[in-house]
């Protein structure tokens, strides 16, 4: 695949050899959002970069409104510009090619992230950065945030932080980054999309380790996975706070259950491969941060407790039999005690819901079930504890949603034994 | 007279005594094979339990949900020593066939080759038999799943009524595979499962076409629904 695409930039840029920074753009079907963000994108280059050698890239999975001549004129001629069409096996665009989205709403997206990490190596760019061409709210200044970090501090990976609305991300919040915090020592916000910074040693590792893109959680769940490959092998992560993102719900999306068990599946399925790694790790560290710090803003996502619970409540009436065998006797009495409940007091308590979480992640690398059947079996739990922390908060500003976020990864990481002795001698 | 009479009993006796010592060696075969039987019965049964352990067989079939659904059924032993002991039988059975082809009778002339003969229809129906129940098992479950997280009201219904569906086929294909009357169960099966699919067909049409507006209108429209998480 690296030979193939490399033939396609040479074909349209003859004269580039090496760059110091690479700007991709993979696209589907975006002509709507494009165009603004490639005038931002252009105008952060210049701005930052104008004397560094750079090549602008669209790796295009099959767009069938024009999208890429889009880019091309707009880019026009302010920098060296170079089209690719990633192999996606003739899914992209297909029908047929449902199964082939990953919850960012984009098929073939991994392929796309392939083939741009090739060219980067090819071209033995010191930095790439990854751009989401349906985020209307790229601004210039991005381009900096998550290019500099490389250039000239040393970075190998600069993950997006964005500011958010109060209870928004909330499976980011209550279980991928507490989780990737405990199991490997950085405190790194997991948010996805929107944008990303790669070195050229991050990149080239990522595209020559092929075991890495295996299985769903390598094929769908890109976004998640980078992060946390990064700061497993032990790379330099930095995070770049990028303000406000607005993006575009694809048509395509995938709905709560799949997004959980893309998300969630990665962050286990990673945790088999490096177990060695996370099993040593105890304390969590701060990773560095460019920009403007982020704040949860008082504003809420649209949030409907009484539906969460009603989900909550299903998922105890109908899903107890594969519960129990997923979780142990003591979290399944814990859970169970939770649906004598009333609404309003209605609380998830976090101890339970991490050992529910870990209980899961020991299931999953036992394979006691189909695992894609326990990924989605959890989407109830989840919306329990969901709907607990809006119980626990309601009445507090963002800083004490804040604050239960804290408490929450805090916990993960001091209940971390009960993980490792589970996963050990089960 | 008394010549006679003791020619007769001696020729009887000598009879007797041929057919005898003729018979001698088959029932020493059937003890032999008999004895055979068991012998490899026993060790093909040891070796494959030893085998499935090895390879974890019996976390798969929990997996796949084999082991729930045999233990529902009454059958409290492990799957490997299930599989075991069927395969000991299968050997012994075969070696005891073995041993009665050997003993010439002729109300068994042709006992064997019309085993040999079914056999491959037996060994396809406890396949598809076993496949089935997986099947079932594995689509119950994920139908369960996707309903309550899609939180349709009577969801251990709808799964139960997938699993049912795949079991009353399974069932049906393993009478067709036996040769077990055939047409009455191509018949019935067909009558059942139309019957169902037309059922299904007017109750949507008649009673929930708004529903199946609304469910068509959320997953394919343009606009996500209010109703819909927003915030994962």
């Amino acid at each position: 695949m690296g030979e193939a695409v490399w033939e396609q930039v040479q074909e349209q840029c003859s004269d580039v050899r090496t760059v110091d920074l690479l700007v991709a753009l993979p696209s589907f079907n975006q002509s709507s959002t494009v165009g603004p963000v490639v005038h931002a994108i252009v105008a952060g280059l210049k701005s930052a970069f104008g004397q560094a050698s750079i090549l602008f890239l669209n790796a295009d999975v099959g767009s069938q409104d024009g999208t890429p001549d889009l880019v091309r004129q707009t880019v026009g001629d302010s920098l060296p510009f170079a089209s690719i069409r990633p192999n996606t096996d003739g899914m992209s665009g297909s029908t047929f090619a449902l199964n082939r989205f990953s919850y960012s709403g984009m098929p073939a997206r991994e392929e796309a992230f392939r083939s741009v990490f090739a060219v980067t190596r090819r071209l033995e760019a010191q930095a790439c950065i990854i751009l989401d061409p349906s985020v209307r709210s790229i601004t210039a200044e991005w381009v900096a945030l998550l290019a500099q970090p490389i250039l000239e501090k040393g970075a190998d990976y600069v993950a997006p932080v964005f500011s958010r609305q109060r209870y928004e991300g909330s499976l980011t919040n209550n279980l991928i980054a507490p989780l990737t915090r405990a199991l490997y020592g950085k405190r790194v916000a997991c948010q996805i999309g929107g944008g990303y910074g790669f070195s050229q040693k991050l990149s080239s590792f990522l595209l020559e380790n092929e075991a890495l893109w295996e299985g769903d959680a390598g094929r769908f769940a890109i976004d998640s996975w980078m992060t946390t490959v990064a700061v497993a092998e032990g790379y330099e992560v930095w995070q770049a706070c990028l303000g406000s993102k607005v993006q575009d719900i694809k048509a395509g999306a995938a709905d709560i259950s799949t997004s959980l068990a893309q998300a969630v599946g990665a962050t286990f399925h990673y945790m088999e491969r490096y177990q060695d790694i996370w099993e040593k790790q105890v304390e969590s560290q701060e990773v560095p941060i460019v920009g403007r710090p982020v704040e949860i803003t008082m504003e809420s996502v649209p949030i409907q407790v009484d539906r969460m619970l009603k989900g909550f409540r299903q998922g105890l009436r109908d899903l107890l039999p594969i519960w129990e065998v997923i979780l142990t006797p003591d979290t399944l009495a814990g859970v169970l005690e939770l649906g004598l409940r009333d609404d309003e007091e209605f609380r998830f308590p976090l101890p339970l819901w991490v050992q529910t979480v870990y209980d899961s992640a020991v299931a999953y690398h036992e394979k006691v079930i189909h695992r894609e059947h326990l990924l989605k079996s959890l989407v109830p739990l989840y919306l329990g504890r969901t709907a607990s922390v809006v119980l626990e908060t309601k009445g507090g500003g963002p800083g004490m949603v804040q604050d239960t976020v804290e408490h929450g990864c805090h916990t993960f990481e001091v209940m971390k034994p009960y993980l490792i002795d589970r996963w050990r001698f089960q | 007279m008394s010549e006679m009479w003791q020619d007769a009993m001696v020729a009887a006796f000598r009879e007797m005594a041929s057919r005898g010592v003729l018979f001698l060696p088959k029932l020493m075969a059937l003890v032999t094979f008999l004895m055979l039987g068991l012998a490899i019965g026993w060790l093909v049964q040891v070796s494959l339990m030893r085998i499935l352990n090895v390879v974890r067989f019996e976390v798969f079939c929990e997996r796949m949900g084999l082991t729930p659904a045999l233990t529902k059924a009454g059958m409290k032993q492990q799957i490997p020593h299930l599989v075991g002991r069927l395969a000991f039988w299968i050997v012994f059975l075969f070696f005891a066939f073995m041993g009665v082809d050997a003993l010439d009778l002729p109300a068994t002339a042709n006992l064997m080759s019309a085993i040999l003969g079914f056999l491959p229809n037996v060994i396809a129906a406890i396949l598809v038999g076993l496949l089935g129940i997986l099947l079932a098992n594995f689509t119950g479950e994920a139908v369960l799943i996707a309903a309550v997280n899609a939180q349709i009201h009577g969801a251990r219904f709808i799964a139960n009524m997938v699993r049912w569906g795949v079991v009353i086929f399974t069932v049906a294909m393993v009478l067709t595979q036996l040769g077990i009357a055939k047409e009455i169960v191509v018949a019935a099966f067909s009558i059942i499962f139309g019957g169902i699919v037309f059922a299904m067909a007017i109750a949507l049409g008649l009673g929930g076409r708004s529903i199946a507006k609304e469910v068509l209108e959320r997953r394919f429209g343009r606009e996500k629904s209010r109703d819909e998480f927003t915030h994962i």
